[in-house]
């Protein structure tokens, strides 16, 4: 059943090698290694390590072993193909210069790994179930330093409770600390990209808690502008990306996205081409009331480079943030009376100065719009009003 | 717009908008301008239509008919004509008797039919949006309607309405009777055609045969009632015009007639009856003719009642009365059966003796007696002893009735609050006068704003026929909403409330004083006032009479008074959904009109008029809550201005004098304000029909327990309540459950200055302050109430009405104060009544005082007496020095309590003749682990029994302990065994372990939550591998479970026996009913609620809708129905000794398991509660049970062959196996209720 793994003789070489490395003995052993490493992490390309990688099949009984102790349904790549298929959308487009490190949540069997390190990426592997850490482990110490495992839930960063951070839990800085990535300001490249799928239990949860930690720039925002590589379902794709006549799919989602992010669809994928951990191997495909739902869709999330260039501050951005939701609390309702209901009350001829209709619905305007109007507000200092923002402080931990 | 575009354009987000951002950007404002314009384009329409066909008929009037024929082949379908033509034809055929007056239309009938039918295809709308209230009405603009083309603009209407979900049955009904059977159009004139009276015949049995089970349910109800409940109005308003007006658009609907029921008739009749235009309801008359309804009783006490203040023949009156014994009633049933109001008795009477010259008013019924076999004593007249006098005379008793009267006529009482008078600085008497100013500005405002809103309605109501809430705001006078609308004002606390509570309390505080002025109006309060007057006489010292009971006695007076059933109102409840409508309306109209300048604090800065109220949401994960906050400028104003006066509602204040007595579900407590018998959810409907339909002999046991819980009389512990308020005042205390005043608060490190610049952990600081100072700012508001109200009534005796749940545990009525509080409320509530200690009271009352501290809880009684004793000095040091002594009664587990009973002893051991003193103190009984012992004595279980204490033992029986023993039996079985786990739990397992399981295990803990309860418990342990949790929470719930069974045995079958019933009732579709062994009829209320959205403009409200088919919650009405009996019983098994505790003389009143009296007194009570504890079970209990459910859910003619009833009957035959327990021990069980 093994067959597709590193050959047990090389692979216990290595741990040699590794338990040697971690004995201090870095400096003496890598000399000449390290020239060449750095030579080759200069271009951002690794030469393809040449692994194997296992079938669909071999991945699936992989994926079943581990469902035995209560974990929570995990969707995983097992088929080669669509590895392949995700490795090249995120390696496409990228410029030719050196490529930031790929952190992959939650890889499971490996399947993406392998095909990315053979592809000659570097990777950094995120896994919360101890259950498939001996594995990835093997596999990182089979290499010299392009893949590297670090136990952690990227779902369960920076918990928001109190108290200490008990694994797979973790901290951001942690993480970081531990990938070896520094922070570079906001107006710098990517420094990391980060692929995952979205745990669909709490989708729309994850959601806005990245929405919250890019406009505090917070959490993993702190270190730059990280580009996510999400599968998430067809129908919060339609969220994010709908328009004002969109109607319903059009939310605060959808507006605060757009406005911090540029949203790229990389791929479409059936439900059935992942793998569960269920016992009876089901799809469980979320229900959906009125989107198509019949994909997960590859979407890469990069923020803006100009998000905090305006009025808008990391500082002020929560105020934004509990603007959008509020007016779009009632889509149906008309800009003028939410602006009214705040008790800004020149509402009317700030509309008119932004040439927004008077008689606009919320759910009319675009998300540019939106950044408008804030900025507006912010500059007109009606906004100054001290328990708007306390509102926005207490509206934020009810995420 | 340019701009717009170009700003947009220019942006660097524009990638989502595809190429043609900026005209998509026009494309969407002026899209929705466009909307706009369309439907005012199609109201244009719908208006201009209406003219149009007002000019049809004109024109038609004057041409002949012929002409008609011709022009109407010309529009849609050949159905559509069959239709229309004979619609036309029998216009000049008509009876003129039958033609309405005051209209006086001239023209052919089926024209105006037709009219009226295009004003209901209109109403279906405001129908819609009025009771079902489902989203906003389709867009019916796109009908280009021409005006020789009325039938097609009909036709995709009436398609539309048959595509709505729900509606669909009678929809389709609609579409098909009204061209089915052309005779329904003409129905108004029927008598002049045999012939298509018959036809309609047929075309009506074929509708009522598919409308049955569409006249069940209770979307239909809803809708019924909201008919009902707007025609009460106009009878209410005195405007019978507009009831008839309202009448006429659904009678004259086939569609919407079904709707119509008797009483819709009789309502519309009653209007008119007041104003005696007897040709008024003879043309009603006819029409209920038409619609193939009987007239009832009600219909023709409205006729005579009419009669009666009209001038008319004697003929006429005998036609009545004839035409009424036709009908299969007697003149006799009119006086017994009919509630009438005001003077409508009187009329009918002169007028039945206009032909019957000697008719005399029935007699009165015998009053029937409960024949339950747990009461037979009880209700025997032989045995009868006199009911215990109260210390007040006739005289005073009648003042304090005036006293409750008055500020129950006020509606809401003001009183003063304890908080400190303290010293008055300059600022807080500007605020004061500011906000004097201010609420005058908004009494006005508020005011103006109604006015207009209100005559818009009523413009609006001329042009399309019919508003539903106007009548609803011309019910009270415009200051009454107004002063109601200010309240909430006053009342809303800083951090806001929901608008759904809100809205509901506004609501019923409208309804409520609706309802006050019904009574005024219909002389119903003359009638209580009249008979309370003679009631007193069996309660006052110097009152004769004796041998009755409250109930018997005032349905005596009522009876000889000859009221008959008179002092009950009509029933009139308002649909929740137009409640909310109401009230929602009201807030927004708040919401607008109240301003405060901005500046009013600080006036550097410019001002402003800004809203009071602001409206915002907030977001719980998926869901977001709308909630009204008050400006922080406002509620600065108000802690600056510290004003001590509170407002509550009279229903809010316990009552000043005996409570009137429950006669009937609809009748007792208050005076005035409405109270229900049995409390449940807005909108469940069920518990009220259940209680409607069960013969009233059935609920008297309920009914005089009640009564007897209501009367008991209170007074005010005063010397505690003043410790209490002195430290309240002070600084609050946590440890004692005072809490402080919100100046205690924690104060946010930093001075808040931008909130978003601070970092994460500064944030997390400030919110856990805010959460902290909420938290603080509700309990300081509700101990400031309790003990407000406690201050006001200090010197008064008083008593609390009390109501019950659905399941028969009975609550005091008065919300904030009343003994079922916390420990603090209780140490303050004393017997008004005083007896003496007697020879063996002191040493009682040092008992309870041992059983307050919870120590020896595993001691004997004597042993307790002995260790109270011993503590004597510290007892009285308690009592003397209560906070500069030892301040032992601080460290007890009720030290309030502990503290009034340390006084008591203290003042009784003091006292010459500690026998003879005279006690107020009430002294608590309270069951060991309750539910169990009603399982335990259920099934016969002789372990369960000895460890519940049902049995006879010298120390009391510890239930937690021997199961946690049972549980480590297990464990040390399991450890020998090598099972990891129990290895791991060595020494762990205590009574702290299990206690919460096993007291909940009753109350039908699941597994899951078991586990949970475990987990906490060794969370808290220090000691215990965390790693372990999860595996030993698990194994220990299992173990607890098992040694549950092991000890109960026969607990778990039945509670398994009732889960497995209650579930598969569930699954066939009904809910569980069961009847306790007293005769109260239970339902349990869990539905699977739909819930439909209210449009209101200020925000959407999410309403559980009662109206949508209502299916029972399988998992709630399974889980919930093994405590749910069980709670039947412990209320059942209270009242029998409330009943019998009467019998005996005593004073008792109850908190569920725990029952209070005096010290002199214990014994016996303890006495009368195991006598009826044994009587109670010795009734077949679960027998009875079953046969109740077989016969409710498995009697033949049902489809019996259903696989799911053959197993349902099987189920609910086998009756669990009782074990060999000999139930009389319990009445030698000292702790049984210790």
């Amino acid at each position: 059943m093994l067959a597709g793994w590193a050959l047990p003789g090389t692979a216990g070489c290595r741990r040699l090698l590794a338990t040697a490395l971690a004995a201090g003995l870095r400096p003496l052993l890598c000399g000449l290694p390290l020239c060449f490493v750095t030579a080759r992490r200069a271009a951002g390309q690794w030469p393809s390590p040449g692994l194997q990688v296992p079938e669909a099949a071999e991945a699936e009984w992989l994926v079943q072993q581990v469902h035995g102790t209560a974990v929570s349904l995990r969707r995983f790549i097992a088929c080669p193909r669509l590895a392949c298929t995700v490795q090249r959308c995120l390696q496409g487009g990228a410029s030719p210069g050196p490529q930031p490190v790929l952190l992959e949540c939650a890889p499971g069997p490996g399947i993406l790994t392998r095909t990315l390190l053979n592809a000659g990426v570097r990777v950094v592997a995120l896994e919360s179930n101890s259950a498939f850490l001996p594995n990835l482990q093997s596999l990182e110490n089979s290499l010299d330093g392009q893949l590297k495992v670090i136990y952690g839930d990227f779902f369960r960063l920076d918990p928001l409770g109190t108290g200490t951070v008990k694994p797979p839990a973790m901290c951001s800085d942690k993480l970081f600390e531990t990938m070896g990535v520094a922070a570079v300001p906001w107006m710098a490249d990517v420094p990391v990209k980060v692929f995952g799928i979205l745990p669909h239990r709490k989708e729309r949860n994850t959601l806005w808690r990245l929405l919250f930690a890019l406009y505090e720039c917070s959490s993993i925002y702190r270190y730059g502008r990280i580009e996510l590589n999400f599968f998430i379902s067809e129908k919060e794709y339609k969220v994010l990306t709908a328009k004002p006549e969109g109607t319903k799919a059009y939310q605060a989602l959808t507006v605060l996205w757009q406005v911090g992010c540029e949203i790229q669809l990389l791929h479409m994928e059936p439900w059935s081409s992942f793998a569960t951990n269920l016992k009876n191997g089901g799809l469980a495909v979320p229900k959906t009331m009125w989107l198509p739902n019949d994909h997960l869709c590859l979407v890469r999330l990069t923020p803006q480079q100009d998000l905090f260039t305006g009025g808008l501050k990391p500082t002020n951005s929560l105020a934004f943030v509990f603007m959008v939701k509020q007016c779009l609390a009632k889509p149906k309702s008309r800009l003028i009376d939410r602006l009214n209901s705040w008790s800004l009350h020149k509402g009317g001829k700030l509309l008119k100065e932004l040439e927004i209709p008077k008689n606009a619905k919320t759910r009319d305007l675009y998300p540019e719009d939106y950044r408008r109007l804030f900025e507006a507000l912010q500059t007109s200092h009606l906004f100054a009003e001290t328990w708007f923002h306390d509102e926005a402080l207490e509206s934020i931990r009810n995420v | 717009m340019s701009l717009l575009r170009l700003r947009a354009a220019l942006a660097g987000t524009a990638r989502l908008r595809g190429a043609g951002i900026p005209w998509s950007v026009l494309r969407n404002y002026s899209s929705a301008s466009a909307k706009e314009k369309a439907r005012r384009n199609a109201i244009c329409e719908r208006t201009e239509l209406l003219e149009v066909l007002k000019a049809r008929v004109k024109q038609l009037q004057a041409d002949p008919i012929p002409e008609v024929r011709v022009e109407l082949p010309l529009l849609g379908d050949a159905k559509q004509q069959e239709s229309l033509r004979p619609a036309v034809a029998p216009g000049p055929a008509q009876d003129p008797a039958a033609r309405p007056k005051e209209e006086s239309p001239a023209w052919p009938r089926g024209w105006v039919e037709k009219m009226k039918k295009e004003m209901h295809l209109r109403q279906l709308k405001v129908e819609r949006t009025l009771s079902i209230a489902a989203s906003q009405p389709a867009p019916k603009s796109q009908v280009k309607v021409k005006p020789e083309s009325k039938a097609k603009a009909k036709q995709p209407k009436a398609a539309k309405t048959k595509a709505k979900k729900r509606q669909e049955a009678p929809k389709a009904e609609v579409a098909a009777t009204w061209s089915q059977s052309p005779a329904s159009s003409q129905s108004a004139c029927p008598r002049n055609r045999p012939g298509a009276a018959a036809v309609k015949k047929v075309a009506k049995t074929q509708r009522s045969r598919k409308v049955l089970g569409d006249k069940e349910s209770s979307h239909f109800k809803v809708l019924q009632q909201t008919i009902q409940s707007n025609l009460e109005c106009f009878l209410f308003l005195q405007q019978p015009e507009e009831a008839e007006r309202l009448l006429l658009l659904y009678h004259s609907s086939p569609a919407k007639r079904k709707f119509l029921d008797i009483n819709a008739y009789n309502i519309v009749m009653r209007s008119w009856a007041r104003k005696g235009h007897l040709q008024h309801i003879q043309r009603i008359f006819s029409m209920l003719e038409s619609a193939g309804l009987q007239p009832n009783l009600d219909s023709y006490a409205a006729v005579l009642e009419c009669m009666g203040r009209t001038l008319v023949s004697s003929k006429t009156v005998w036609r009545y009365v004839q035409q009424l014994r036709n009908d299969g009633f007697h003149v006799d049933e009119l006086f017994q059966k009919c509630l009438f109001e005001d003077d409508e008795k009187e009329k009918v009477l002169k007028v039945i003796r206009i032909v019957q010259p000697n008719y005399q008013l029935p007699p009165p019924p015998d009053p029937e007696i409960c024949t339950s076999s747990l009461l037979q004593d009880f209700y025997s007249r032989d045995k009868a002893v006199s009911y215990p006098k109260l210390e007040f005379s006739v005289e005073e008793l009648q003042e304090r009735f005036q006293q409750q009267l008055e500020m129950e006529l006020d509606s809401t009482v003001t009183i003063e609050s304890v908080e400190a008078t303290k010293p008055l600085t300059p600022q807080t008497i500007k605020a004061r006068k500011l906000l004097a100013s201010l609420r005058c500005q908004w009494h006005d405002s508020i005011l103006q704003a109604l006015q207009k809103s209100k005559h818009q309605m009523s413009k609006l109501k001329r042009a399309s026929g019919h508003n539903v809430l106007y009548p609803y705001l011309c019910l009270l006078p415009e200051e009454e909403y107004v002063g109601i609308m200010l309240q909430v004002l006053n009342s809303l606390s800083p951090q806001g409330e929901s608008l759904v509570v809100l809205a509901r309390e506004l609501g019923s505080k409208i309804y409520n004083r609706y309802i006050t002025q019904r009574k005024l109006r219909s002389r119903q309060l003359e009638k209580v006032q009249e008979i309370y007057g003679e009631y007193i006489h069996l309660l006052a010292k110097d009152g004769q009479p004796k041998e009755y009971l409250p109930r018997e006695y005032w349905e005596k007076l009522v009876a000889e008074a000859g009221f008959g059933p008179s002092l009950k109102l009509k029933e009139c409840s308002w649909p929740y959904m137009l409640l909310m409508r109401l009230s929602m309306h009201l807030l927004e109209l708040l919401v607008q009109a109240a301003k405060v300048p901005r500046n009013i604090l600080n006036p550097r800065l410019e001002s402003k008029q800004i809203p009071v109220l602001y409206h915002i949401y907030s977001f719980h994960s998926s869901w977001q809550v709308g909630l009204l906050k008050p400006h922080p400028v406002f509620s600065q104003l108000l802690s600056e201005a510290a004003e001590t006066m509170l407002t509550f509602n009279s229903s809010a204040i316990p009552m000043l004098c005996p409570p009137v007595p429950w006669t009937s579900p609809h009748f007792g407590a208050f005076l005035l304000n409405d109270t229900r018998l049995m409390r449940f959810v807005d909108g469940v409907v069920q518990h009220q029909q259940l209680l409607e339909q069960c013969p009233p002999v059935n609920l008297h046991p309920v009914l005089d327990a009640l009564n007897q819980l209501g009367n008991c009389a209170w007074k005010i512990n005063q010397p505690v309540l003043d410790i209490i308020i002195s430290i309240f005042n002070d600084k609050g205390n946590e440890k004692l459950d005072i809490p402080p005043p919100i100046s205690e608060a924690p104060k946010p490190p930093v001075p808040s200055g931008s909130p978003c610049a601070l970092s994460k952990s500064q944030k997390q600081e400030l919110l856990q302050c805010k959460k902290k100072a909420a938290e603080m700012h509700s309990l300081r508001m509700d101990a400031l109430y309790k003990l407000s109200i406690a201050n006001y009534v200090r010197d008064k005796v008083f008593w609390f009405p009390h109501n019950m749940d659905f399941r028969g545990r009975t609550y005091p009525c008065p919300p904030y104060f009343n003994h079922l509080g916390n420990d603090v409320t209780r140490a303050i509530l004393l017997f008004a009544e005083g007896r003496p200690l007697g020879p063996k009271g002191l040493d009682w009352l040092k008992i309870h005082l041992v059983n307050l501290t919870g120590l020896k809880k595993k001691n004997s009684l004597q042993e307790r007496l002995g260790y109270a004793n011993e503590i004597m000095e510290d007892i009285l040091d308690s009592a003397d020095h209560p906070l500069t002594g030892r301040k032992w009664w601080m460290k007890t587990d009720e030290p309030w309590q502990a503290l009034a009973c340390c006084m008591e002893i203290a003042k009784a051991s003091r006292s010459p003749d500690p026998a003879a003193y005279i006690s107020h103190f009430p002294v608590h009984q309270d069951g060991s682990c309750n539910g169990l012992q009603h399982y335990a004595a259920l099934g016969r279980d002789l372990i369960g029994a000895i460890s519940v204490n049902l049995m006879p033992c010298s120390v009391p029986q510890d239930v937690y302990s021997a199961v946690a023993q049972q549980v480590e039996e297990f464990r040390k079985r399991d450890a020998r065994q090598g099972v990891k786990i129990a290895q791991v739990l060595q020494g762990f397992i205590s009574r702290k372990v299990v206690k919460q399981t096993v007291m909940t295990v009753v109350y039908g803990v699941t597994r899951y939550g078991g586990r949970l309860q475990m987990e906490k418990r060794l969370k808290e342990m220090d000691e215990f591998p965390e790693e372990y949790l999860w595996e030993a929470s698990h194994y220990l719930v299992k173990q607890v479970f098992s040694g549950i069974k092991e000890m109960f045995s026969a607990t778990r079958d039945i509670q398994n026996w009732l889960t497995e019933s209650a579930k598969l009732i569930a699954q066939s579709g009904r809910t569980v009913e069961w009847v306790t062994p007293l005769g109260l009829p239970i339902v349990q209320p869990y539905y699977r609620s739909k819930s439909t959205v209210l449009n209101c403009g200020i925000q959407n409200l999410s309403v559980k809708n009662p109206s949508s088919n209502q299916k029972p919650d399988t998992v709630k009405q399974k889980n919930a129905f093994p405590p749910n009996f069980i709670h039947s019983l412990d209320s059942t098994h209270m009242m029998l000794t409330a009943l019998h505790c009467l019998r005996q003389g005593l004073t008792f009143v109850s908190v569920h398991d725990c029952y209070w009296t005096h010290a002199l007194t214990v014994d016996v009570m303890n006495q009368i509660c195991r006598q009826q504890f044994v009587a109670l079970h010795s009734e077949r209990i679960l027998q009875d049970l079953s046969e109740f459910m077989l016969e409710k859910y498995c009697s033949p003619g049902t489809e019996t062959r259903a696989i799911w009833q053959k197993k349902l009957m099987e189920q609910l035959s086998s009756v669990p196996k009782t074990g060999e327990l000999n139930l009389k021990e319990v009445m030698n069980s000292t702790y049984f209720f210790s």
